[in-house]
């Protein structure tokens, strides 16, 4: 089964945050419709609901037409990904103004504080996860579509 | 269509379609998917399962960030 590997690398790139999507959008029924939380969550689902699943499929379509080349093994592949997703992501929330940049502080959403200390560390952490998600979910799904 | 025409059929038919040549497989292929079955998932190396510790400590130690890295990942 050779035909159409990028169509099927960038379908199973994109499964894991579409699979993450149902619950981001029970979060926001929850948080905007049930607790009346007044924090603008809409503006900025675009990037969680649009950008990241066609950025995951688009990276594994990337990896695919690398591999024979590079030969880098999918989990680090996987763990670049978060190089370019979360500064990218900060500046489009940052415009969208649901990231503000305070004097100690970065503050999401109008609510959630999290110290400039602690940023380093959440990036080395979203890295790790990247690495473990891509390696044994994608990698496996990969395997499954009979394209890795 | 008399029993002419429909020779020259089966020779259009035959040029069109080339001989399938040998289609069945060179052996048994079952032996080799049941191997493929009954292989053990490959293990977990110790690194990996260091960096899943971690990712849970940290989850547990700052649940702030979690909210964040669904929002980016």
């Amino acid at each position: 089964m050779n035909t159409h590997p990028y169509l099927r690398a960038f379908l199973a790139g994109i499964l894991v945050p579409t699979l993450v999507m149902p619950l981001m959008l029970i979060g926001f029924i929850v948080l905007r419709l049930w607790l009346q939380v007044s924090v603008p969550i809409e503006r900025g689902m675009v990037f969680p609901m649009a950008l990241v699943p066609a950025l995951w499929g688009i990276w594994n379509v990337l990896w695919i037409g690398s591999h024979a080349r590079t030969h880098l093994p999918i989990g680090l592949h996987g763990a670049l990904l978060p190089l370019l997703l979360m500064p990218g992501g900060a500046a489009i929330t940052s415009c969208l103004g649901i990231l503000a940049l305070g004097s100690h502080d970065a503050i999401w959403f109008q609510t959630l504080h999290i110290p400039y200390a602690l940023i380093l560390p959440m990036f080395m952490v979203a890295l790790a996860a990247y690495y473990l998600v891509w390696k044994y979910v994608v990698g496996f799904l990969n395997h499954t579509l009979g394209i890795a | 269509m008399n029993a002419h025409d429909e020779e020259r059929m089966k020779q259009f038919l035959k040029q069109a379609l080339p001989p399938m040549g040998d289609a069945e497989p060179g052996h048994d292929q079952w032996p080799a998917m049941r191997q493929r079955l009954a292989a053990r998932p490959t293990a977990v190396p110790w690194f990996d399962w260091a960096l899943a510790g971690g990712l849970a400590v940290f989850a547990l130690a700052f649940p702030a960030s979690i909210p964040v890295f669904l929002y980016y990942l």
